[in-house]
């Protein structure tokens, strides 16, 4: 059980491995622990004409004694930014670009209590909870050193955060309990701000400062009808696009001077 | 009400874009300016990423400057023989332009030189504009006796090939000036990335000595080919053309546009070109403010995708 390694690098596999662990894990115990369960309602989030952000509640069945940590996370990859910095001594511009690489685009934490409170270094790292270690996870260039990228990590969360992107909330999953069961529950505000994509929902029960279970299910953005058709035209046939924006520019300024000519404007 | 921005990836209440389209567009009919020094910005403030801001924009300015031309060109304040020049200079002068761009991003700090030369231009145009149009205020009576002295300089540019009578304007240049100056704002335009109403306009008053209503008129008129072309441009290469966003803010400018021009027509030139030299400056003012103080998130989107 304790023959994987973190590799930062090779992050499926660490996911992939502590798959197979927590099955083992749930066999192993299966006698002695409830079947830890996750639902996320509305999981097919429609992006429309109207749409303005959304809602997912996650719920699912869990232990009693344990407490319990929500991921909502995108795939990672590779994200550029630019960096503000001063030039010349005093003028605030971009002075540079910060490649990130493993980096997921949308980050959202639910825990019972802090997670500093619940759960040990270590596991924080090995199934990359909280931004500490998000931080180790992510590879970042360029950073001169360890406080060179914290700082920056840092901002990037805080941009992050600034576009809704990415959350932390401890004390909102809620709890009712029956037989030797409980029941959790959490509603979450879904941004508009999330692209479309899948986004993977991982519940991890949290006994004695360590993950002893974990269920996922996932969550699935797309947009549809007109947002559908015209985000798909702009990005596969940019020149017919081009040219229907510019015919309907110049429609509605001649057509809207007409309407100034009929009621009387000229004069 | 919200609607969601297809390319934009975000929602947005439409008041704000109607909104700010209206009052754009009434600069624009009024003055002759595209007005992105002011819509690009405060697109941006309201969470749309920057290059799709700017794309946007341009398709927009196409509405509003269209709906200009038109109620400039009712009333005869339209010089298209001048616009035509000035488009040919623009043309020739944006292919140089993005070549230009091309060699300040390989030698480095291209970003610095380009806000730096955009905050001068603004700043320099803005004042002399300002500075004048007090002057000339203050001693309208001067002003009739002035074209009778001329400097060196006049009479060169008098004596340069291809002299040509603007009708509309009322003056007579060699077609070479407003070819060159054209090309000149295409350059710079092209630079710094906007589409440089604001410099074409001083261009048109005190180099071409048109009167400010044919410049109004005019500019406009090349605005909207300026913007035409970048507009393809930008959807074509960029995919970055957010069209509902685009229908919200031209719904507003077009509007806009004929407001600006019916009012304009009630305003003296010389009130025309002190009012746009106290919104330059003001503008110059607020990018300076930008540049020193501490910006409260140091990271942004990277450009593309």
């Amino acid at each position: 059980m304790k023959k994987f390694k973190i590799q930062n690098s090779k992050f499926k596999i660490v996911v992939f491995l502590s798959l197979c662990c927590t099955v083992a894990l749930l066999l192993y115990c299966s006698s002695s622990l409830a079947e830890l369960t996750i639902n996320a309602n509305h999981d097919h989030i429609t992006i429309d004409f109207f749409y303005h952000g959304s809602t997912v509640s996650v719920s699912g069945i869990s232990n009693q004694d344990v407490d319990l940590i929500v991921k909502i996370t995108s795939p990672e990859g590779h994200q550029v930014m630019k960096e503000k910095g001063k030039a010349a001594g005093f003028l605030w511009m971009n002075v540079g670009t910060l490649n990130l690489e493993h980096v997921p685009n949308f980050y959202a934490l639910h825990s019972t209590k802090k997670i500093e409170d619940i759960l040990n270094k270590d596991e924080m790292e090995k199934y990359v909870i909280g931004y500490p270690a998000l931080e180790k996870h992510v590879g970042m260039s360029p950073v001169a050193n360890e406080s060179d990228k914290t700082k920056w990590f840092e901002e990037f969360v805080k941009f992050k955060e600034d576009s809704k992107l990415y959350a932390m909330s401890s004390g909102k999953i809620s709890f009712s309990h029956e037989g030797g069961k409980s029941k959790y529950y959490i509603l979450t505000q879904w941004p508009y701000q999330a692209p479309p994509g899948e986004y993977l929902v991982t519940v991890y029960s949290v006994k004695d400062k360590h993950i002893i279970e974990k269920a996922e299910t996932r969550v699935v953005v797309k947009q549809v009808g007109i947002i559908k058709m015209l985000s798909g035209m702009a990005a596969n046939n940019g020149a017919m696009y081009g040219i229907i924006s510019i015919i309907i520019a110049l429609g509605a300024g001649f057509g809207v001077g007409m309407v100034f000519r009929k009621g009387g404007g000229a004069h | 009400m919200y609607l969601y921005l297809p390319v934009a990836l975000t929602s947005i209440n439409i008041l704000i874009p109607v909104g700010l389209g209206l009052a754009v567009g009434l600069l624009s009919g009024l003055f002759g300016v595209g007005g992105g020094f002011l819509m690009t910005p405060l697109l941006i403030m309201f969470g749309i990423p920057s290059t799709v801001a700017a794309a946007t924009d341009s398709n927009q300015i196409v509405a509003a400057s269209t709906s200009g031309t038109y109620a400039h060109w009712k009333v005869g304040n339209v010089d298209f023989k001048m616009g035509f020049h000035l488009l040919i200079g623009g043309f020739v002068g944006g292919l140089f332009g993005v070549q230009g761009i091309k060699i300040l991003r390989a030698m480095g700090n291209a970003d610095f030189v380009i806000k730096m030369a955009y905050v001068l231009m603004l700043g320099i145009a803005g004042a002399y504009m300002f500075v004048e149009s007090l002057q000339s205020m203050n001693k309208n009576k001067v002003e009739d006796a002035k074209p009778e002295k001329e400097s060196g300089v006049a009479r060169l540019l008098k004596s340069l090939p291809l002299q040509t009578h603007y009708e509309k304007s009322g003056v007579t240049h060699s077609a070479l000036i407003p070819i060159v100056f054209g090309g000149f704002v295409g350059v710079l335009a092209a630079v710094m990335g906007v589409g440089g109403g604001f410099l074409m306009v001083p261009v048109m008053v005190y180099i071409l000595r048109m009167p400010m209503h044919v410049v109004v008129g005019t500019s406009l008129f090349q605005i909207l080919f300026n913007c035409i072309e970048v507009t393809f441009l930008q959807a074509y290469t960029n995919h970055n053309v957010d069209f509902v966003l685009a229908v919200l803010l031209l719904l507003g400018s077009t509007i806009g546009a004929q407001v600006g021009a019916v009012f304009g027509r009630k305003l003296k030139g010389g009130q025309l070109k002190i009012i746009l030299a106290v919104i330059v400056l003001v503008v110059t003012v607020k990018i300076i403010f930008e540049l020193t103080l501490t910006p409260s998130l140091l990271l942004s989107q990277a450009g593309g995708h």
